[in-house]
C-alpha cells in the first residue's frame, strides 16, 4: 500500500540537483506561499464560522433550531470542484451576473467594472471554505452537545455573564474540537485538486498535476515530496496540540445544557445562518438546476451519459467492495489479535488517507506502468487507488460495528462447539456485515466524486461522471456538467443522512 | 470421579512479572455448585479461563470429567471440551433470538424439543422470537444459563453472574440460578467476589487469593472456621488475635481467654492466631471484656461499633463489635462483653 | 509516520455508525447487498478486457488490413479539443461497428511513458512536432494505408507512420474596440518591443507547454538560433499581461476586450467569429511583409504507434480518415484550413469571408517534418528562457 508513496519519494530523490534546485528557486517558494496562505485563510474563516454556527444552531433558540442542525452539513455533499464550477457559470467572467452589471450604466457609473474576480486568491479563499466549514461545524456541535451544562452552571454561579461564559469556559472547552476542525480542514485544502484548478489557482497539487500532465515526472514527484512534508507538518502540528488539549469529561449524569436566549440578536443569527446556507447550498444547487434542466431538454443525457454513468458506478462499486473485504480482517485482527503488525496496517491506512490523490496517482503510475503492467490504465488500477485513499472510511465503519461485539461473544461461541473458523462465519461476520455495509456505502460515494486520481489513472474510454463534469466544466459547457454534477450530489445524500441521524 | 481436577496450574499473563495463578490445586466433585470466591485480581477468573480452554496454562496439568484437556502436551480446544460458559456480560449473540442463542451450539437432532426443554427449565416460554436487545438483564441471564445448558456439558462455568444485576433481581437469581442447575444435575464452577453469592448458592466453596488457594470449604465451614486471616477478614468482618492454646478448649490473649472449639488439634502451648467474628461478642454486664465505645455505625438490622480497651500490658487494642439495634449505647460510654464459642476459630496463617 | 492521529470526522463517522448498527434490518442495508452484489458483477465482467471481435463494416475493410487480426476495439490517444474529436469517433463507430476507446487530453509524451506497456493504437495530435518526435523515438510504426497518396509528401513522414490533415497559422488576435490594425505588431520581431506591455489591457500568450507555443518556438530556432529565440521568449513572458492555460481562454478574453490582443492560431480567431456576442476581432498572420520568414505553420494530424494492442483497426482506421469526407470531418467545428481545401471544407457564413487560404499565405520554409527534431530540447529552453511550461 505504501509502495506507490514510496516511489514517489525515490522518484523524487534522484530527480537531480539541478532540478531540485532549479525548483527550490523558482516554483516551490512560490507554491509553498500561494498553499500555505489559501490553507491558513480557509482553515482560519473556516473555524470561526463553523464554531459560530455550531454554536448558534445548537446553544441558542434561534428559530428552526433542528433543521438548520442538518441543513448546515448539506455543503458536504457537493464536492468543491463542483461548487467552484457553479460559482464560475454564474459569476464568472462570461457568467450572467458579469453580463447584468456591464449592461447596466448605473452600476457602472456607481461602482466602475464589475468588482468580482473570481480567479483570485479570494475567489478560492471563498468557494474552499463555503463547502469545507461543515467540517468544523459537526465537529464543533458534536462536542458541544457533549458538554456537560454543569461547567456551564458553575461559571453562571461564580459571577460570569452569558457573554463571559462563551469566551471563558465554552470556547476553551471546545478548543480540541476547533483543533481537530482545522486539522481536517488543512488536509482538504492541501489535498483540493479540482477546485483550485477549476479556478486557476496553482498550489502544489495543481502543480503536480500539470507537471505531471506536461510528463515532467521528476518534478512532479519533487513537488509531492513537498507537499507529503507539508501534510505530515499538518498532522504533526495536530498530534502536538492534541495531547496538551485533551479535557476530560467529569462522571455523573449529563444534562443538556441550556439554550441562550438571543433577544434583539436573533435576526441578525438568522441572517447569518440563512447567508451561509444560501452562498453553501441553496445558490449553487439552483445553478446546477438551472444548467441541468438546460442540459436535459439539449439532450445530455444520452447514451454517452449513462456510459460514464455506469463507469462511475462500476468502479465505485468495486473499490467499495475491495475495501469492505480488506478492512473486515484488518480490523478483526486488529481488535481480537493486537500486534505490531496490524497496528502498522492501521497507522499505513491512515496514512493513504491523508495524502493528496494527486501523489497517489503518482505513485500507482509508477507502479504500474513499471511493475504490473497487466493492471496498468484498467479500471482496476483506479479502484486499487481508490482503496488506498478510502480504506479508513470503511475501517471505521466496521471497527465501530465490531467495538459493539465483545470478545466474550467470540468465547462465548468458542464454549458452544464453534472452531474459530466458524466463530468467524456464524456470529463475527453476521454482527459486522451492517458496519461494514455501511463503510462500503461511504467508500463507495467518496470513489464516486473523486476526481484526481480518475482523472490521472484513468484507461482510454473510461471517463466517470467526475471526469465528465470537470472537462466540461473547464469547457464552460456547465449544461453537460450539471445533470452528472447534480447526480453525483444526490447519490452522495445517501449516506449523509445516516451520519446526520446522530446529530 | 471428580468433574474437574486442577494439578499444579501455573498461568502468567504475558508483559506480567507476577504470575495470575500458581501451582493451583483443585478437586472438584461432580454434582455440585463450587464457587471461586476472592477480591478482584486474585486470579479466580483466570482460572475459570482456564478450565474453559481461552487461556493455556504454562504449567501443571487439567482434568475434565478424567479427560486431560491441557498439559504440557495436550491441549484441547475450547470448542471440544464440552464446558458451558456464563458471561459476565451473557454475551448473548445480538444477531440472533432467544430460540436460536440457546440452540446454537446444540448439534443433536432432537433440537427442537431440547431448546423448549431447557426454555421450560428456565421459565422463558413465550419469549423465542424476541432478541437479547429486548430482554432485561435478569432474562438475558436465563438466556445465557440456558444457552450453556443445552448441550449437557461436562461442567457450566459461570463468570460473576450476579454482578450486572440490581441487588432485588440478584436475591431472586441466586435462588433461580441454583434451582435451574439442581434440576439440570449439572456440575457448575462460578467465580464471584461478593462472598453473599458464594454463601448463598455454592455446595462448596473455594477461596482464592494472590493466584492460590486459601481454603476450600462448605460455606458454614469458610464462615464459621477460616483457615486463614485472609478467609476471616474477607468473607465476613473478623478481629485477629494472638494467642496460645492453654489445653482447655481456650486461647490465651492480651486482651483476655477466648473460648474456642476449633483448634486442627494443636498440642496445649502452641502459640496462634484466633479469628474473633463481631458477631461472638456479646454485650454483657458480667463480660470479661471491658472497654470504652469509640464508634458506632448505624446499620439497620445491626450496629457496628468499635471497642477501645487496653490488654494486659496496657497497650490500646480495638475490636469491631456487632451490637442488637435495640441497645442504645452512645459513644464514650463503658461496655463489656462476654465470648460466645461458636464463632471463634484457630486460623493456620 | 505520525498517522497516529484520531481523525476526528472519521470519529464522527465511526459513532453515528455506531449508532447505525444498533438499528436491525433497515432498508439501506439491503439496498447496499443489492448494490455490492452488482459491484461483484461487474468485477468479475470488467475483467473481460478482449471483447469478441464485432465484424468490421465490409466497405471500409480494404485488402492489405485482412492479414492483421481484427479486435473489433481500438484505442485513440487524442490531444487535440475533445469536441473536435469525438464526434468524428463517433462517425467511425457508426460507420465501421469498431468500438474506440478514446483518452482525450493525452499528452503525446504519454507514449514514452508507456513505450514497454503500449496501450494506445493511433495518436491524433494538434502538434505535429509531437508526431515527428514520437516517430524520431521510434514509437511510430510506418503503413501504407489506401488513399494516403491524397496528402501532399511534405505533410507526411516518409514511411507514413504519421501524417497531417489539417493546417494552422500563428498570429494575433485583437480586439477591433481596442486597438487599430494599423497599431499592431506585424512580426515576431515587433514582439520584442516592450511597448505592446502598454496597449489597453495588454496581450496574452499561452503557457510554455502548450502545443502552439513549442511550435511555435521550434519554428523560431529554426529561424533564429537559441540566443535570439530564448530572449524572444523572455521578452513575451515579461510583457505580456496575461499567460493562459490554452488558446481558448485567450481569444474569450480578447473577444470580451480584457486584453487588446493574443497570440493564438488563426482558426481560434475563427472560433471568435462565432461567437454570439464579443465577435469583434481581427487576426494578423505575422512576417507577410517582403523578406520577412512568413506565417509560421502547425499541423494536426494522425500517427500510428508501434506495437498498438489493436493494429487491424488502426489501418482501418488510417483509411477511413483518409476518405476526403472524413478529412473534411476531422477539421470539423475546429475551424482550421483543410490542407486537401479542394475537399470542401465548408465554414459558417461568419467565418467564411475571413478564411485565407494557405496558397495566398507568406509561410516559413521550414519543413513541419523538422519540427519533430526540436521537440524536446524546446521545451527546455522555453522554461530555461522564464516562460514557466505549466501555470503558476
Amino acid at each position: 500500500m505504501s509502495i506507490p508513496i514510496i516511489y514517489v519519494i525515490l522518484r523524487s530523490l534522484f530527480a537531480g540537483a539541478e532540478r531540485w534546485l532549479r525548483l527550490l528557486d523558482q516554483r516551490i517558494p512560490e507554491l509553498l506561499w500561494n498553499t500555505l496562505s489559501l490553507t491558513a485563510a480557509v482553515t482560519v474563516f473556516t473555524v470561526v464560522v463553523g464554531v459560530a454556527l455550531a454554536w448558534i444552531v445548537s446553544r441558542t433558540d434561534i428559530p428552526g433550531r433542528k433543521a438548520w442542525q442538518w441543513l448546515l452539513a448539506l455543503p458536504l455533499v457537493i464536492p468543491p470542484y463542483i461548487g467552484a464550477a457553479t460559482y464560475i457559470s454564474a459569476l464568472g467572467r462570461s457568467g450572467p451576473v458579469r453580463e447584468l452589471w456591464q449592461g447596466s450604466a448605473l452600476l457602472v457609473n456607481l461602482f466602475g467594472d464589475y468588482p468580482l474576480n473570481l480567479i483570485s486568491f479570494w475567489g478560492v479563499f471563498f468557494v474552499l471554505s463555503l463547502f469545507t466549514f461543515p467540517y468544523v461545524y459537526l465537529v464543533a456541535g458534536a462536542s458541544l452537545r457533549k458538554m456537560n451544562r454543569n461547567y456551564e452552571e458553575a461559571a453562571r454561579s461564580l459571577g460570569l455573564n452569558a457573554w463571559q461564559i462563551f469566551w471563558k469556559v465554552t470556547l476553551p472547552f471546545l478548543r480540541p474540537a476547533m483543533g481537530a476542525g482545522a486539522v481536517l480542514v488543512s488536509l482538504y485544502v492541501l489535498s483540493d485538486f479540482g477546485a483550485v484548478t477549476m479556478l486557476r489557482y496553482v498550489t502544489f497539487t495543481a502543480a503536480i498535476y500539470f507537471q505531471r500532465a506536461g510528463f515532467d515526472t521528476a518534478s512532479a514527484s519533487v513537488l509531492s515530496l513537498v507537499l507529503m512534508l507539508l501534510t505530515l507538518a499538518v498532522l504533526g502540528i495536530e498530534s502536538l496540540t492534541g495531547k496538551k488539549s485533551k479535557y476530560y469529561q467529569t462522571a455523573g449524569t449529563y444534562r443538556e445544557p441550556a439554550t441562550v436566549n438571543l433577544g434583539r440578536w436573533k435576526l441578525p443569527a438568522l441572517f447569518f445562518v440563512g447567508c451561509v446556507f444560501f452562498f453553501s447550498v441553496l445558490l449553487p444547487l439552483g445553478i446546477l438546476a438551472y444548467w441541468g434542466s438546460l442540459g436535459v431538454r439539449m439532450g445530455a443525457l444520452d447514451q454517452r451519459f449513462f456510459a460514464f454513468a455506469f463507469n462511475s458506478l462500476k468502479v465505485s462499486s468495486f473499490a467499495a467492495l475491495l475495501c469492505m473485504l480488506s478492512a473486515m480482517p484488518v480490523i478483526y485482527l486488529k481488535s481480537r489479535y493486537p500486534s505490531a503488525i496490524s497496528s502498522m496496517i492501521d497507522r499505513l491506512a491512515y496514512a493513504g488517507y491523508a495524502l493528496p490523490g494527486v501523489i497517489v496517482a503518482l505513485g500507482f503510475i509508477f507502479v504500474f506502468n513499471n511493475h504490473l503492467p497487466v493492471l496498468y490504465r484498467t479500471f482496476y488500477m483506479i479502484a486499487l487507488a481508490f482503496v488506498v485513499r478510502f480504506l479508513p472510511q470503511a475501517m471505521q465503519a466496521g471497527e465501530a460495528s465490531l467495538s459493539l461485539i465483545s470478545p466474550r461473544i467470540d468465547e462465548a461461541a468458542r464454549s458452544l462447539g464453534c472452531p474459530p473458523w466458524q466463530v468467524m462465519f456464524k456470529v463475527i461476520l453476521p454482527n459486522m456485515l451492517p458496519g461494514a455495509l455501511a463503510g462500503g456505502a461511504l467508500v463507495f460515494v467518496s470513489s464516486l466524486k473523486e476526481l484526481p486520481v480518475s482523472l490521472m489513472l484513468r484507461p482510454p474510454g473510461f471517463d466517470t461522471l467526475a471526469v465528465r463534469v470537470y472537462f466540461e466544466a473547464q469547457e464552460a459547457a456547465y449544461h453537460l456538467a450539471a445533470p452528472a454534477a447534480l447526480l453525483l450530489i444526490f447519490v452522495s445524500l445517501i449516506p449523509l443522512r445516516y451520519l446526520l441521524s446522530k446529530y | 470421579m471428580s468433574a474437574i481436577e486442577l494439578i499444579d496450574v501455573t498461568k502468567t499473563y504475558a508483559g506480567t512479572a507476577a504470575p495470575a495463578v500458581q501451582n493451583l490445586n483443585l478437586c472438584l466433585e461432580k454434582g455440585a455448585i463450587i464457587s471461586l470466591l476472592g477480591p478482584s485480581g486474585c486470579g479466580k477468573s483466570t482460572t475459570l479461563r482456564l478450565i474453559a480452554g481461552f487461556e493455556r496454562a504454562e504449567k501443571g496439568t487439567i482434568v475434565l470429567d478424567g479427560k486431560i484437556v491441557s498439559d504440557e502436551n495436550t491441549w484441547i480446544p475450547p470448542e471440544k471440551r464440552g464446558v458451558g460458559m456464563v458471561f459476565q456480560d451473557y454475551a448473548l449473540f445480538p444477531h440472533l433470538d432467544v430460540f436460536n442463542n440457546i440452540g446454537f451450539g446444540y448439534r443433536g437432532k432432537d433440537l427442537k424439543e431440547r431448546v423448549r426443554e431447557v426454555i421450560a427449565l428456565v421459565n422463558l416460554q413465550g419469549y423465542e422470537k424476541r432478541y437479547p436487545g429486548e430482554l432485561s438483564g435478569g432474562q438475558q441471564q436465563r438466556v445465557a444459563l440456558a444457552r450453556a445448558l443445552a448441550r449437557r456439558p461436562v461442567v457450566v462455568l459461570l463468570d460473576e453472574p450476579f454482578s450486572n444485576l440490581d441487588a432485588d433481581l440478584r436475591g431472586l437469581m441466586r435462588r433461580e440460578v441454583s434451582r435451574i442447575i439442581k434440576a439440570a444435575g449439572a456440575t457448575a464452577v462460578l467465580v464471584t467476589h461478593d462472598q453473599k453469592d458464594a454463601l448463598a448458592i455454592s455446595d462448596r466453596i473455594v477461596v482464592i487469593n494472590g493466584g492460590v488457594v486459601e481454603q476450600v470449604g462448605t460455606p458454614r465451614e469458610i464462615y464459621q472456621f477460616p483457615e486463614t486471616s485472609f478467609v476471616a477478614t474477607f468473607v465476613g468482618q473478623a478481629n485477629i488475635l494472638d494467642g496460645f492454646l492453654d489445653g482447655n478448649g481456650h486461647v490465651v490473649t492480651a486482651i483476655g481467654l477466648f473460648p474456642c472449639r476449633h483448634t486442627h488439634g494443636l498440642p496445649p502451648g502452641s502459640p496462634v492466631k484466633i479469628s474473633v467474628r463481631p458477631d461472638s461478642l456479646e454485650l454483657a454486664k458480667e463480660g470479661e471484656i471491658k472497654g470504652v465505645i469509640a464508634e458506632t455505625v448505624y446499620g439497620g438490622d445491626t450496629v457496628e461499633a468499635v471497642l477501645e480497651l487496653r490488654d494486659n500490658q496496657f497497650r490500646p487494642c480495638r475490636l469491631l463489635v456487632h451490637l442488637h439495634p435495640e441497645e442504645k449505647i452512645k459513644v464514650g460510654e463503658k461496655a463489656s462483653f462476654k465470648v460466645l464459642p461458636d464463632f471463634v476459630a484457630v486460623i493456620k496463617r | 509516520m505520525i498517522i497516529n492521529i484520531s481523525i476526528m470526522l472519521l470519529q464522527l463517522i465511526k459513532e453515528a455508525f455506531t449508532l447505525l448498527m444498533k438499528r436491525k434490518g433497515n432498508v439501506f442495508t439491503l439496498a447496499l447487498t443489492i448494490l455490492l452484489a452488482a459491484a461483484l458483477f461487474f468485477g468479475g465482467c470488467g475483467g473481460n478486457q478482449t471483447r469478441q471481435a464485432l465484424p468490421a463494416g465490409d466497405a471500409a475493410a480494404p485488402g492489405d488490413t485482412a492479414a492483421l487480426p481484427e479486435t473489433g476495439r481500438l484505442v485513440v490517444y487524442s490531444s487535440r479539443n475533445e469536441k473536435f474529436v469525438q464526434s468524428l469517433l463517433d462517425k467511425f463507430e457508426a460507420d465501421t461497428g469498431i468500438a474506440v476507446e478514446a483518452l482525450h487530453g493525452a499528452n503525446p509524451m504519454q507514449l514514452v511513458e508507456e513505450a514497454q506497456n503500449v496501450r494506445a493504437d493511433i495518436l491524433i495530435s494538434n502538434d505535429f512536432g509531437a508526431l515527428g518526435y514520437l516517430d524520431r523515438q521510434g514509437l511510430l510504426q510506418g503503413a501504407n494505408p489506401r488513399g494516403i497518396e491524397s496528402i501532399p509528401p511534405l505533410f507526411r513522414a516518409d514511411d507514413n507512420a504519421y501524417f497531417a490533415l489539417s493546417l494552422r497559422a500563428r498570429g494575433l488576435i485583437y480586439n477591433k474596440d481596442l486597438i487599430s490594425y494599423a497599431a499592431m505588431p506585424k512580426s515576431n520581431e515587433d514582439l520584442f518591443e516592450a511597448r505592446w506591455a502598454e496597449v489597453p489591457g495588454g496581450y496574452a500568450i499561452t503557457r510554455g507547454g502548450n502545443a502552439g507555443m513549442i511550435g511555435h518556438v521550434s519554428a523560431l530556432r529554426y529561424q533564429w538560433g537559441d540566443e535570439k529565440t530564448a530572449a524572444w521568449i523572455a521578452a513575451i513572458s515579461t510583457n505580456a499581461a496575461g499567460i493562459y492555460e490554452g488558446h481558448g481562454d485567450i481569444r474569450k478574453a480578447v473577444g470580451r476586450g480584457e486584453h487588446a490582443f493574443g497570440l493564438v492560431n488563426n482558426y481560434y480567431f475563427h472560433q471568435q467569429l462565432m461567437e454570439p456576442k464579443h465577435n469583434n476581432v481581427g487576426f494578423i498572420y505575422l512576417d507577410q511583409g517582403e523578406g520577412q520568414m512568413g506565417a509560421i505553420a502547425n499541423a494536426a494530424g494522425v500517427g500510428l504507434v508501434r506495437g498498438g494492442p489493436n493494429p487491424g483497426s488502426a489501418l482501418v482506421f488510417l483509411e477511413w480518415l483518409l476518405l476526403p469526407e472524413n478529412q473534411v470531418m476531422f477539421v470539423g467545428e475546429s475551424l482550421e484550413l483543410l490542407i486537401n481545401s479542394q475537399y470542401g471544407a465548408a465554414y459558417p457564413p461568419a467565418v467564411a469571408p475571413h478564411v485565407v487560404d494557405f496558397k495566398d499565405l507568406k509561410i516559413q520554409e521550414m519543413s513541419l517534418k523538422e519540427l519533430g527534431n526540436y521537440f524536446e530540447d524546446t521545451k527546455a529552453l522555453i522554461e530555461a528562457s522564464g516562460l514557466a511550461l505549466t501555470l503558476k
